[in-house]
């Protein structure tokens, strides 16, 4: 073609990683919870964003094998949820809320002391894979704004003087409470 | 039957059909995108909203709904009434159409769509003339979603037709639909493009510009075409096209609209099939052999040439056979002039059916369908007239012959002249039917390519393909079908059905509904003729 087009046709040439059995054993175990084997889908895709960091064309070509569906459904469901990244992730994910709230508190200037600080842009991963940034709608904490979380630990009030510190922290995700181990995000089966 | 009230005006319907479908078989132009008759209804795009009367909620009077309701998505009730012409409606296409246009790149000058376009025709007709977009369009990218088909996302209008043909019809499913709302885009997996035999239908039931063929891509302007309604000669089941074709170049087939026999689709096997009509090494000069070459003929003496030839043979050789091999190629009415002229020369000559090329298998869509959830299917039998030629056969009756059974006749040397009509687009002459031929001392070939059976040829003639011949063909569920010639024939060639007729003494210029009825007299199969129903106007 003389003009650019994306390839369709043949099969992309980044590697991606593909699903561990003890992972596929784990999807599977979730078959007799739903009415069909497509049903399980979602579950699947946090499974495998859990153990991977993101979805990758090979889990996906690998769960759909799974599930009995088409790859294109998979890429289809996991397109249409924001939060299921098809790139690598970084280990934590900060996200720094971009609502009115937040916005009127000054996330801009939080924002862009995290971009300082990371050296990266929006939906970009740090080179070491340690974190990765991307801005939020609402985080819902409106009354405690600007927000930023790292994973799944929510930082109320942040003032762009400590976001320097915060990042620093290795405990910055750490949870008050534990988190629900219905997918067991923290017991990875591979590393 | 159901009766309800469109536009103030009462009509005569079915029960059950969508109101939107009524409402285009009553000649209405309602706008529609993502509705199609043979796919399932996800009323996404609402251009066919209508207003309904229903009953007020307290006082059970019959009303103008406040809301508006997508006709597609709504079922025919005996006694409805609903309207496509009021303000409300107008103002919801105006609104809709403005959506549409919105991240369109109006491109349409060096848009393969343009002309046909629904999106054009939509926007003159119901939309508005300017756009009230101060932003920056959204810009989407091309892909190259499978080896025959591209995909221009920015001119994508999202009606997902083509997501739901792959999974519903070929049940393939290798389109989706990625992202979601303004964002969203139809794609395929890389690596697991858009290659299924039925893809070509997608190209066909996009309204818009989007899915383009790569084969029929910057060829031609669709408004420099003129079509001619044909049958499909891929396989028996002889699905009803269209051949477009501009001076005499057949630049595409599309599928027509048949209940009996394809529906809204055809395969891809049909529908790029066709190049071998334009092959550079098709027999356009009628031959005559004399010693060890070959000299041209003239086209005026070929009838009398070969009646006399034959008419000499069968007086002074009766001891030996004369054959008639008929392709499965040749409409009906063809073989049944040549066998009519054969048979009233030589009465004993020997009917034979030509070699039936045949593949495994029947392919069924959607893929692994079985008998009652089948929707299409592409028949092993890769000729579009067995049947009818077996019915002329059947018909005449006397001497009949296999195939098989004349090639070891004719290698015994047990027949003195033979009519052979080929017709094939494939390679189907094959050693021992040359070998064969080659002990028949009389023979003439048509054909539409040169082989070993035409070097043998004592009269080579060449043969029209499809697109330049006209007459009927009995599909494979026996459905009689009748298909006009598209194309003139190339320099050199005369129409089959014209020469047959000469060589029937008839006179005048052979037409073929003439004949058929001259058939009809003789053949009860032949007196029902089907010609499917016309969709209608505003239906797409």
């Amino acid at each position: 073609m003389a003009w650019k087009a994306i390839d369709r046709v043949n099969a992309p040439t980044e590697e991606s990683p593909s699903l561990s059995e003890p992972l596929k054993e784990k999807i599977r175990g979730f078959f007799d919870r739903y009415p069909t084997k497509r049903a399980v889908l979602i579950p699947a895709l946090h499974m495998i964003q859990d153990d991977h960091g993101y979805v990758g064309w090979k889990a996906m070509e690998e769960v759909a094998e799974l599930l009995e569906i088409t790859p294109s459904d998979v890429f289809d469901t996991v397109s249409f949820y924001s939060h299921f990244w098809t790139h690598p992730k970084g280990e934590k994910v900060v996200m720094a809320c971009r609502s009115i709230s937040c916005d009127l508190l000054g996330a801009d200037r939080v924002l862009d002391e995290c971009k300082k600080v990371l050296g990266i842009g929006d939906h970009e991963t740090t080179p070491d894979g340690k974190y990765s940034l991307m801005t939020e709608e609402c985080l819902a904490a409106c009354d405690h704004g600007p927000c930023l979380m790292i994973n799944e630990k929510m930082h109320k009030c942040v003032d762009p003087a400590n976001v320097r510190k915060i990042l620093e922290d290795d405990a910055n995700d750490k949870l008050d409470i534990p988190r629900s181990n219905l997918y067991d995000g923290a017991n990875r089966t591979s590393a | 039957m159901a009766k309800i009230i469109l536009n103030n005006q009462e009509v005569e319907t079915r029960e059950g059909i969508p109101v939107l479908q009524a409402a285009l078989e009553a000649g209405l132009n309602v706008p529609h995108y993502c509705y199609h008759p043979g796919l399932s209804v996800v009323a996404s795009c609402r251009l066919c909203l209508m207003e309904m009367k229903m009953p007020h909620p307290k006082t059970g009077e019959l009303g103008w709904a406040p809301k508006l309701m997508p006709s597609c998505q709504t079922p025919v009730r005996d006694g409805m009434e609903v309207r496509f012409d009021s303000d409300k409606v107008h103002e919801n296409q105006e609104r809709c159409m403005e959506f549409f246009l919105l991240n369109h790149p109006l491109d349409c000058p060096v848009c393969d769509q343009a002309g046909e376009c629904h999106l054009q025709d939509y926007s003159y007709h119901f939309g508005k003339s300017e756009s009230r977009m101060v932003d920056q369009k959204h810009v989407t990218p091309k892909k190259d979603v499978g080896p025959r088909t591209l995909l221009y996302s920015d001119r994508c209008v999202m009606c997902s037709r083509c997501v739901r043909f792959c999974d519903e019809v070929a049940g393939t499913g290798e389109l989706c639909i990625t992202n979601r709302g303004s964002k969203a885009e139809i794609d395929a997996f890389p690596g697991k493009p858009l290659d299924n035999p039925m893809q070509g239908n997608v190209v066909d039931i996009c309204p818009v510009g989007c899915l383009l063929d790569k084969d029929f891509l910057f060829q031609q302007r669709v408004w420099f075409l003129k079509s001619a309604d044909s049958i499909c000669t891929g396989c028996s089941t002889g699905c009803s096209i269209r051949i477009d074709q501009n001076e005499d170049h057949v630049h595409r087939l599309k599928p027509r609209f048949n209940p009996r026999v394809n529906q809204w689709w055809m395969c891809d096997e049909g529908r790029f099939g066709f190049k071998y009509i334009h092959d550079k090494n098709r027999l356009t000069r009628l031959r005559l052999r004399r010693g060890e070459s070959f000299e041209s003929f003239r086209w005026e003496s070929l009838a009398e040439t070969v009646r006399y030839r034959f008419e000499n043979i069968a007086k002074k050789q009766s001891d030996k056979k004369i054959a008639v091999v008929l392709s499965p190629f040749l409409a009906c009415e063809e073989a049944w002039l040549l066998v009519k002229t054969i048979r009233e020369i030589a009465p004993n000559a020997t009917l034979i059916l030509g070699p039936v090329p045949t593949v495994e298998q029947d392919e069924r869509f959607p893929v692994g369908a079985t008998n009652g959830d089948t929707k299409f299917i592409i028949r092993k039998e890769k000729c579009p007239n067995r049947n009818g030629i077996e019915l002329i056969i059947k018909h005449f009756g006397g001497n009949t012959e296999t195939f098989d059974a004349f090639v070891e006749q004719a290698s015994a040397g047990e027949y003195a002249a033979a009519w052979i009509s080929g017709g094939y687009p494939t390679e189907w002459v094959s050693k021992d039917f040359a070998k064969a031929a080659g002990k028949i001392p009389f023979k003439v070939v048509h054909d539409l390519f040169g082989s070993a059976l035409t070097d043998e040829a004592t009269l080579v003639v060449p043969a029209c393909s499809f697109a330049e011949r006209d007459g009927t063909f009995v599909n494979a569920t026996g459905v009689v079908q009748p298909f006009a010639r598209a194309i003139k024939p190339p320099q050199g060639c005369k129409r089959d059905g014209q020469f047959f007729y000469e060589l029937a003494e008839l006179e005048g210029l052979y037409q073929s509904p003439t004949v058929l009825g001259m058939m009809a007299a003789e053949i009860d199969e032949f007196k029902e003729v089907y010609v499917p129903p016309q969709l209608p106007e505003h239906q797409h």
